[in-house]
């Protein structure tokens, strides 16, 4: 998989809209304009981002709560105004308030999001058994947090995708924290993707910091299940910044997570290294890094100025909506 | 007409299915074998990847359906024992049934969760039960409880078509009841009780198997006292009015299930009837349900479910 310049480009650009969409919805929820919470995406955007970024238009992808899927919806190449309006419970949003921060886009794939932590691992298994009998070549990505991992409908759902050969990635975004729970003291091992090798599927650990890493290791993955090679187990080892629901303290158990932990995550930072490399090779200049992070606050910023004059949605929305 | 069994007309209306949309499958543990003979026979006919075996795993299986559903595809998930409904909670209980509203609409769950409840067998605490309270109270699940092979075929293809998520208790109890269905095609609406026997001195609401003892208990009393058998046919939709119009009529009124009393199916349909009803009552509504415990096995059984003697003892108590 060779990516162009132009590819790289937007790549690069799709992280920085997501890392200012993310930064926006954590103000936002400091201004009240945000009325439910956030677990900010910031450290993973290389994964959220590049993963997204290799599925077409009529693939289908399960995003997880960090971030409530914005890396993935940006990704996809989808506009974020939906989400912003969704944070603010304007009519205007993904789902007209209602759901308040789960995304549902059908059309480009995304077929919903729940509040269960591994949820999606039953669902996906279900996408993916549809995806192949309808033969149209489309793939699933499931992505689901080191948490995640943890639960028991992984193994349900990861045994039977392998039986069947079905057209699903996997992907996990190991940062490390299960909420203030290191993940080494719910899990024995280093590497979660060791579980692919109890399933017959190839496991790979890549550097989930690294979005050329990411985006390599996903495409090949999916031209495979796209081929009807069956399922791959991704795991990318990735930093979670900030505490895992914006407000809440940032802790590992009871002990606060220290600043020199945090500044040492951040050394990597998956945005700040990829302009560095971008611009090492030619491919950036300092111009053009200036004109995407402008661009991108002015998006940021029609975004926000969208959620804010939305109306709130009329009680109305919600009459005879439980039942088609 | 023709003279059917209670799960062959289950099968019947899942073959029909299948045959007349391709976008239907049944899938689940042994359905290819069939545990309880419901799906017994139709992977010689729609072939394994219509009719899917699965691993034991229930969340699995629902969520396999769930997620085929949302993506396009009308499967019909058998659970085998209603009780199995609670392994898998999260699929059923807060997916399904709740991804239209919150999604506003834009996602569709046309999934049939199908499963064996009710006691009669002697199988204990985790085979037995009736949840139907579980499907009744979270929003989203329409909820089937057929006691005759002419409903079950009915409500199960109507279930079918349902772009909604339904879920569909068929009773282990009457799988070999007889009775007759159309030689034709036919569907039951969901949300039309329908009056099971008509009488005129008390109104008996009885659900599934506790029909047939409610009807069996007023073919024993027909000289003292005419009772009038209702049958749900759905929950949710629940025709709270055909139940109005029988108690305006006779005055007196019995609930019959096979769920527990507390926060059960009763205890809805009573409040239901006391709110929209009352001025015409003459007598306060009986009860007659599980008891609040465990289901106890074998010999023990029956003093944990409802028997026809606590059904005339209520019919007795509310003519007092």
């Amino acid at each position: 998989m060779k990516l162009g310049k132009e590819d790289l480009i937007s790549l690069y650009r799709k992280m920085v809209r997501a890392r200012k969409m993310d930064e926006l919805t954590i103000r936002g929820l400091q201004e009240g304009k945000v009325l439910s919470f956030y677990h900010s995406n910031q450290g993973s955007e290389a994964l959220s981002v590049g993963g997204a970024a290799v599925l077409k238009k009529t693939d289908y992808l399960w995003a997880h709560h960090r971030g409530h899927g914005i890396g993935a919806l940006i990704g996809k190449g989808l506009d974020p105004k939906g989400f912003i309006a969704e944070h603010y419970g304007k009519v205007t949003g993904s789902c007209k308030g209602i759901s308040g921060f789960h995304m549902a886009e059908p059309e480009d794939g995304i077929l919903g999001a729940g509040g269960t932590i591994g949820y999606q691992f039953p669902l996906a298994l279900g996408n993916g058994l549809a995806a192949k009998k309808a033969g149209k070549q489309q793939v699933v990505l499931a992505c689901f947090g080191d948490g995640g991992s943890n639960r028991g409908t992984l193994h349900e759902a990861m045994n039977l995708a392998s039986v069947w050969k079905l057209p699903i990635v996997w992907v996990c975004d190991n940062n490390g924290m299960a909420q203030y729970t290191p993940i080494k003291d719910t899990y024995p091992k280093e590497d979660i993707a060791d579980l692919a090798a109890g399933y017959n599927m190839p496991g790979i650990v890549v550097d989930g910091l690294d979005i050329m890493a990411v985006y390599e290791a996903v495409y090949e993955a999916v031209e495979r299940a796209r081929k009807g090679d069956g399922p791959t187990l991704i795991e990318a080892k990735t930093a979670r910044y900030r505490s895992h629901s914006e407000g809440s303290p940032d802790v590992s158990h009871t002990q606060t997570r220290s600043q020199e932990e945090i500044a040492e995550l951040k050394k990597r930072d998956p945005v700040e290294s990829f302009k560095e490399k971008l611009l090492n090779q030619g491919i950036l200049t300092e111009e053009m890094v200036a004109a995407i992070n402008r661009e991108a606050e002015e998006e940021a910023a029609a975004a926000e100025k969208f959620g804010v004059e939305s109306p709130p949605p009329d009680p109305s929305v919600i009459d005879n909506l439980v039942y088609r | 007409m023709k003279q059917t069994i209670y799960l062959a007309a289950i099968n019947e209306a899942l073959r029909e299915e299948l045959r007349r949309d391709e976008k239907v499958f049944v899938i689940g543990e042994n359905v290819q074998q069939g545990t309880f003979g419901t799906t017994s026979g139709l992977v010689q006919e729609f072939g394994k990847d219509r009719i899917m075996d699965t691993s034991l795993a229930e969340t699995a299986v629902a969520g396999a359906a769930i997620g085929a559903a949302m993506s396009g595809y009308r499967p019909v998930a058998d659970m085998m024992f209603a009780d199995f409904l609670y392994i898998a909670g999260d699929e059923i209980l807060l997916k399904a049934g709740k991804w239209h509203f919150v999604h506003a609409g834009k996602v569709n769950v046309p999934v049939v969760v199908m499963a064996a409840m009710g006691g009669g067998m002697k199988i204990g605490a985790e085979h037995s039960m009736c949840p139907e309270a579980l499907a009744m109270h979270s929003p989203g699940l329409k909820l089937a409880v057929p006691s005759t092979p002419y409903d079950a075929k009915g409500l199960l293809k109507t279930a079918i078509r349902d772009d909604n998520p339904v879920v569909f208790f068929y009773n282990k109890g009457l799988l070999g009841l007889p009775g007759e269905i159309p030689e034709e095609e036919y569907l039951i609406p969901f949300g039309k009780a329908d009056i099971k026997r008509e009488g005129s001195d008390v109104t008996v609401v009885a659900i599934s198997r506790m029909v047939h003892l409610s009807l069996e208990v007023a073919e024993k009393l027909k000289n003292e006292i005419s009772v009038e058998v209702v049958d749900p046919r759905t929950l949710e939709p629940l025709d709270i009015d055909t139940i109005i119009a029988s108690v305006q009529k006779t005055g007196r009124c019995v609930i019959v299930d096979e769920d527990n009393k507390r926060c059960g199916v009763t205890a809805e349909i009573f409040a239901q009837i006391v709110e929209n009803g009352f001025d015409y009552l003459d007598a306060p509504i009986q009860r007659v349900a599980a008891a609040d415990t465990p289901i106890a096995a074998g010999f023990l059984e029956k003093h944990v479910l409802p028997q026809p003697e606590d059904i005339e003892k209520a019919i007795r108590k509310v003519m007092e």
